[in-house]
This record gives structure tokens, sequence and C-alpha cells, in this order.
């Protein structure tokens, strides 16, 4: 499922379908649950996407079904809790969040002890170390391109197999101890560092492209057996204990995920629990009307429900390069004619996605701040939008929109019918161009080829406004060779040192707080026309207890589910 | 032959049900004005947002504005997407047709008619058309057309270029048939041109077969049409077809029967009046049905 486009929206593509969370109304943990005596029984995920590659060096960010982590340890991890505390990184292999000098240019980790892989070698810094210079190696494509930009030399370098003396920019001075020097201040470094290409891989065990049919364990779990994108059978890593990692309590015994199955027939077997459905979650399959309208009756299944928040965006892009999307009044006119209402339905109904008016989704860790500049109520204002287009002399107004051929990725006909009639009740006349999905990445993201208006959903790599504003405000990430994501094509000088000015700050709290000021400033402009933010409702089994969605992806916490 | 199939009794209902059914698919703007409604505007308060979407009230939320209720997910009015739907159904599946009559018999009197190396030729040709994965290709050749390009006309080109082997072999054979008989063979000797012969001679004796077969292919191809349009390679939004409307309604066949059922009715319903039609020509048509009907 995995596409080759370098960048956070790969995080929704990956997951297509799925929609993540992170959210604040989770109230499904059992008060009788005691992380200590939970152990025991078979866990079945049933999942749409498989994993591709379970290898840490090709892992998105959040790809893998919230899966990877119980395999991969890395230097920090996502806080495993539900709604605002879960947004937070928490030390994993390392002692703490890392600790930052020369202006956040530098970070230093020290491992924890007792940590060991599955053959009970103990993790060194040199593994870890090996681990990301891994995912440098263009055989093993796929993780986030952060390090690459941030780590001091490292721009071309073509991983260990070519170039085996290393990444000079990390330093390893002993066993314990770990140093990564960058080339600009990053405050978000220990976000980054809850990526799977953070997890230590023993030099000795690696088989290149091969490694991912075991990959070696650091984790609570052990590869049984792994089909990629089909199945993936986990055991219990003998040498992990609760006593080395506090975070996860691997309850299950066994861990048994199937994918490629479809998000109704997931649903139906969970509701259903017949068997070992009973024990079954899933990570991916976020429910559908036929669920949505047997919820909140008073049925048994409201008790066996989640809610979370996986912060993304699904927005009009206007390229403010083209006619007649370089006037601000006939954005501004698009921004109060729009109907979100109809969108909201479109993609599901109000229990799945909300209504956006911001760009930045509203999750407090990003710096959420409450803006909306050309106010189109619920169902859209056309007399303004109107208005604003007679006073610019642009009655009559034909436009292009591009989505994609399917609904898969909720860019697709059902939410571009519902934008063109809104726009039909301001006058505006849109014509619908249909890309096919596996395509609309490539022709959108070259400026070369780039529609005037197009469809485009953004979601966070990690819970903070940098990874969101970045690739789309940024003026010196407009790519023109491909893969571009300002698609706004907007450089503005001061904006991007403002973006420097807050990548350098190292409290989450201050810097979310600028991101959201400068989303609030850049909201102003309607670079972008958001429509809506994702919320997520996940079912699970009757017989699964502490299950909830993690405050980061808004998706349930394998790591922690009982099914005792 | 006219009294044969009024006896008929499925040709008499098939007859009344395609007929009422061309007649919605030719007046549905005026169904619609009738309805007061029209198949693109949203009623986004006729919905339960958190439910999904489902439309309110009863059996798809049917009112006295709302006469079969309406669309879940975005509230457009259910009657007038149905009769408008009738539109690409019937015309795509009856210009398709058309079409792969005009070209069947084209190339299967040819063949027939023509002299040895032309029937090998245009033989192997049909067989070509036979032997093609229609569906794939259909699929593949929709996705490359040009968008702006009028969407039933390229649905019925494509579907008549992908399945008019089954006409053209049958033509081919009977004209093949036809040609023996002394009639023809006179005709020809009489020192008339080809064109001639097959227009004066062939054709009228082609008529019957050709006709049921037709009769046969239209519900085909709307099936094909529906196929189409229910893996998104059909007509574009917001242009409504039976076949799309099918492929959204299996997400909510629970939470809202009547969506599934209105537009799968309708099909099942102009399909099985075309067969009933199509029976009925063939028996009467042909000779050796006739004492079957006795």
């Amino acid at each position: 499922m995995r596409r080759l486009v370098p960048a956070v929206l790969s995080a929704t593509v990956l997951l297509a379908g799925c929609q993540g969370g992170g959210g604040g109304d989770t109230t499904t943990s059992n008060a009788a649950f005691d992380p200590s005596t939970c152990q025991g029984g078979t866990l079945t995920v049933l999942n749409q996407g498989g994993i591709t590659h379970l290898d840490p060096a090709r892992l998105y960010t959040s790809g893998g079904g919230n899966l990877p982590s119980l395999l991969f340890r890395t230097l920090t991890t996502r806080n495993r809790q539900p709604g605002e505390a879960g947004t937070k990184p928490a030390p994993d292999l390392a002692t703490d969040l890392g600790t930052p000098s020369d202006g956040a240019k530098t970070w230093t980790y020290h491992l924890r002890d007792g940590i060991q892989f599955e053959d009970g070698t103990p993790i060194t810094a040199a593994d870890v170390k090996y681990g990301i210079e891994r995912s440098f190696a263009p055989e093993l494509p796929g993780g986030a391109p952060y390090l690459r930009d941030w780590l001091q030399g490292a721009a071309d370098y073509q991983g260990p197999y070519k170039q085996p003396d290393g990444i000079t920019s990390i330093e390893t001075p002993d066993e314990k101890t770990i140093v990564f020097k960058l080339s600009k201040p990053e405050g978000d470094f220990p976000f980054l560092a809850t990526a799977t290409q953070f997890a230590p891989v023993p030099k000795a065990k690696d088989t290149g492209v091969d490694y991912e049919k075991h990959p070696i364990s650091s984790g609570p779990y052990q590869v049984e057996s792994y089909e990629p994108k089909k199945s993936l059978v986990l055991v219990r890593n003998t040498h992990w204990s609760t006593k080395v990692d506090e975070l996860r309590y691997a309850c299950p015994d066994r861990i048994e995920v199937t994918s490629g199955l479809d998000s109704a027939v997931i649903n139906q077997r969970i509701v259903t629990g017949a068997g070992q459905d009973a024990n079954a979650v899933t990570t991916d399959g976020v429910v559908g009307p036929e669920q949505l309208a047997q919820l909140g009756t008073g049925s048994e299944l409201d008790k066996r429900v989640t809610r979370g928040e996986f912060p993304s965006t699904t927005y009009l892009a206007f390229n403010t390069k083209k006619a007649p999307f370089d006037n601000p009044k006939v954005r501004e006119a698009l921004s109060y004619a729009i109907n979100r209402t109809s969108v909201v339905n479109a993609l599901g109904g109000s229990a799945v996605v909300g209504p956006s008016t911001t760009f930045l989704p509203p999750q407090k860790a990003l710096g959420y701040q409450q803006y909306d500049w050309f106010p189109a109520g619920d169902t859209g204002a056309p007399d303004k939008a109107k208005q604003v287009l007679a006073e610019a002399g642009l009655s009559n107004l034909s436009i292009e929109l591009a989505y994609q051929n399917d609904d898969s990725e909720g860019i697709g006909p059902k939410v571009a019918s519902a934008i063109q009639e809104s726009f039909k009740q301001a006058g505006v006349t849109v014509k619908l161009t249909a890309i096919d999905t596996g395509t609309y990445r490539d022709v959108t993201g070259k400026p070369a080829t780039q529609p005037g208006l197009s469809l485009a959903t953004w979601g966070a790599d990690w819970p903070s406004g940098g990874p969101f504003l970045i690739p789309i405000f940024d003026g010196r990430q407009i790519i023109t060779a491909g893969g571009n994501f300002n698609l706004a094509q907007y450089n503005d000088p001061e904006v991007n040192k403002e973006i420097d000015a807050i990548n350098a700050l190292t409290d989450p709290a201050a810097a979310a707080a600028r991101w959201g000021a400068l989303d609030a400033k850049l909201g102003k402009l309607a670079l972008v026309l958001p429509l809506t933010h994702e919320k997520d409702v996940y079912l699970y089994g009757k017989n699964v207890k502490n299950a909830y969605a993690d405050g980061w992806r808004g998706q349930l916490d394998v790591a922690r589910i009982s099914v005792k | 032959m006219i009294r044969d199939l009024l006896r008929d009794r499925g040709f008499v209902a098939g007859a009344v049900i395609a007929t009422g059914m061309v007649l919605v698919a030719v007046t549905a703007p005026l169904l619609a004005a009738l309805a007061g409604q029209d198949y693109t505007t949203y009623h986004d308060t006729l919905l339960d947002s958190a439910r999904g979407g489902v439309p309110i009230g009863a059996f798809g939320g049917i009112s006295g504005e709302h006469w079969l209720g309406v669309e879940p997910g975005t509230g457009r009015d259910l009657f007038a997407r149905l009769v408008y739907g009738a539109q690409v159904s019937l015309g795509v599946g009856i210009g398709a047709t058309v079409l792969e009559v005009l070209l069947g018999v084209t190339v299967g009197v040819a063949a027939g008619l023509g002299g040895r190396w032309a029937d090998a030729g245009l033989s192997r040709v049909i067989d070509l058309v036979l032997s093609v994965p229609s569906l794939v290709l259909a699929i593949s050749l929709l996705a490359i057309v040009p968008q702006d390009w009028p969407r039933p006309i390229i649905l019925a080109v494509v579907i008549a270029v992908l399945g008019w082997g089954g006409t053209a072999r049958i033509s081919r054979g009977e004209t093949l048939t036809l040609r023996t008989r002394d009639y023809v063979a006179a005709a020809q000797v009489a020192g008339a041109p080809w064109w001639r012969v097959a227009r004066r001679e062939i054709l009228p004796g082609l008529t019957a077969p050709i006709l049921t077969y037709a009769a046969l292919l239209l519900p085909t191809n709307m099936v094909v049409e529906a196929g189409l349009s229910f893996l998104g390679v059909g007509v574009r939004p917001p242009t409504p077809s039976w076949g799309q409307m099918l492929s959204t309604a299996t997400t909510w066949f629970r939470a809202d029967p009547a969506y599934v059922f209105l537009p799968g009715l309708l099909l099942f319903l102009t399909l099985l009046s075309f067969v009933l039609v199509a029976n009925g020509l063939r028996r009467v048509l042909d000779p050796r049905q006739r004492e079957v009907l006795r």
C-alpha cells in the first residue's frame, strides 16, 4: 500500500481507509484491569492494510497499524495513553527524552540497563546507530525522510552496505551513549526518535532486504511467522520483561494478525464475535454506517467502542500560481461558499469526521487555535461568496476540481460531488476531473502538472505543529521535480524565518503556541480551504479488555490490550 | 404474428414494463420536475450525520417531498436519481446494442458473402473480438479516455466495440445458409452487385434471428454498464446510474435497505422485461419454437 511518497501524507496513504485518532473521550479502561495479572490468551487482529515490509528501516512513522512497536523498541516511544497525555513522547530504550545542547542542534541519549535482543544479546548504542544507518540504504526505502535532512553530512549517505564507515554525525562514545549532531536546531527530535528507524539492529544478524523475514526483536514479542500484507504471528520474546519496559503491558501470549480484509467484514466479524473473533480488535478498520447505526442505541455494542483522533486534515488545495486561484478574492469566495456539512456526510458523518475551519486539526499538541476568517456557517454562505465574487468582477466563474477516482483515501468522487454542489449554490460551476488514485500524488505533487484546485489530505507524522505546517507552507519545501506538498506554492521569507525560529524551541508547549499563531496568520490568506478533520471510532471483541485509542495515532494500543 | 405475440403473456408483460421504463427514461426531466426535485441538490438536514449519514425517517426517508426517500450520505432525492439513472442505463444499453448490431451485421454479412479470403480474414477478426477479456479491456479503455468526452456515448461505444463478435458470427452463419438458397443464387446469377444482394436478399432473412439476439443483448449490455459504473469507470458524478447507485449501496445495505432495494429492483425489472420480450420474439420468429408455443 505504501507508495513512494516520501512524506507525511503517506502516513494516511499507508493506512488507507484506516483513519487514526488520538483525542479525548476514551472511557473504556476497565476499572478492574490490572497489568500485572493480565497475561494470557491469544489476541486476534483483523486489519485492512497489511504490513508490506516488516523492516524497521522501511516502516513509516505511523505505519504498520500500531503493531511494529511490539517488536521494535526505539530511543523514545509514544506515551501509551489516551487523549492528550498520549500525544507526548516517552523514554523507551533511552533513560530520558534526550538532552539537547548547542541550541537543540545536538541531542544526547543514554541507554537503560538490562535491555536485550530476542537472542539474549545486550543492546548497545552501536546497534541503534547501525539501525539508523541502514535506513539510509537505497535498498531499504520507505522510512520518513527527516533524518537525511536533519543529520549533519548525511544528505548523500548511501547506507552501511555501500559506505560501511557510517554517519559521522552519530557518535557512540561508549556502549550506552549515542549523540546526534544536527545541521539545524530541531526541538522535535524526541518525537522523531519514536520512529522505527531508531530501533536497534544487530549488525551480525542483518541480512539486508531479507531482514524483514525475521527482524530481531527488542520488544515484548518476536516473529513466529510473517507473510507480507497478509499475516503476522507474534509470540513472546523471553528476553524482554516488564522490568526493562514499563510502557508495554504485553498481556496476550500470542498475537495473530490477519490483513487484507474489507473494513465492513472486519467490523461485522467483531460485532458478531464468533469463536476467536471474540478476542479480536482492529487497528485500521474504522466503523462504517452499518455499525454507526447501531451505536448510541443502548445496545451491547456501546460498551465495545473506543474513539480517538488522528491529527489529519482534508482540504482543498489552491495552486496560487494558476488563474483564477492567484486571485485571493476567488479563494475567499470559495471559502465562504463551502458547505462543510455535506462534506462531513460524504465522508461518513459526524461520528468519523468533524468540520474544520483551521488547517491545524483541533489537537492541543499541535497548537490548535480556533479561527474562522471566512465564516461559512454549517452549510455555506453562498450569498456572501457571490458578493465577494461580484466585487472582484468575477461572475459566472467556472473552475476545475481534481480528485481521486475512488473513495479509499477520502478524497474521491463523494467529496468532490459534495463540493461541486456547494459551489454551485454560489454560482460557481465546477468541472470534476478524476485522476487515478495510483498516480494522483504524482500529478498533484509536481508543480508543472499540478491542477489549479485539488483535494488533498495531510496527516501528522507526530503530534506537533511542525510536521503539519512545514511541508505545506515552507517556501523552501517547494519541490519542482515531484513529491511537492506545498501545493499553494507559497513562499514568504517571513514565514520561513518563523518556522526556523519555532524549530529551535525545545519546549513543546512554547512551540505549540507559536505554530498555532502561524496557522491562524496563514489562514487569513486562504491558501488552503480546510474541510474536515478526522475522528476515529473502533470496535473491539467481547473478551477484549483495556482497549483504548492512543492519543498519538488514534488507533488501539495493542501493547496494552488484554484478552484474559 | 402480432397475434401470436399478444397471446404470449410473458411477452406482453415484458413489453409493457420495457415501454414503461423507456418512457420513464425519456420523460425523466419531466418526472423530476413533477416531483419538484432534481438529482444534484444535497439535503443535509434529512440525514442523521452522527449515524453515518443515514436518512432520517422510515424506509430511506420517504416523505411527501421525497417520494422514494433520499440517498444516504448526500440527501439527494432518490426518485430524481432513479429516473435520471434510467436514462444512462437504458441509453447506454440501447446505444451499445444498436452499434453492435450495425457493426456485427456488416462484418458478418461481408464475411458470409465475400470470397474465401475475406471470410477467413474477417472470421479471425471475429474470433479475436470474441476471445478478448472484454471487461478488463473496457476498464482500461475507460480509464484512459479523456474526461471531457461525453461519458455515456463513450460507454456505449466501448461496450459495442468489445461486444459485436456474437452478432457478427450469427450474421455470418445465417448469410452462409441464405446464400445457398435459390433466390439468392438467382440474384447473383442475374448479375446483381454484392451490396444489392446483401440488402435485398440477405438482410430480410437476417431480421428475425438478429432481432431476437439483439433483444437478448440489450439486457446484457445494461448489466455491463451497471458493472462498469459499479467498478467506478462508468458515468462521472453527479450523473446517476443504477449500477453506480448499487455500488454505493453496498456499504449501506443494513443501515438503509431501501437504497439497495430500489435501484436493484428497477434494474431487475428492466432486465427481466427485455428477456421476456426476447423470448417472445424468439418463439414467434423461430419456426421450430412455434411448435412448442402451441
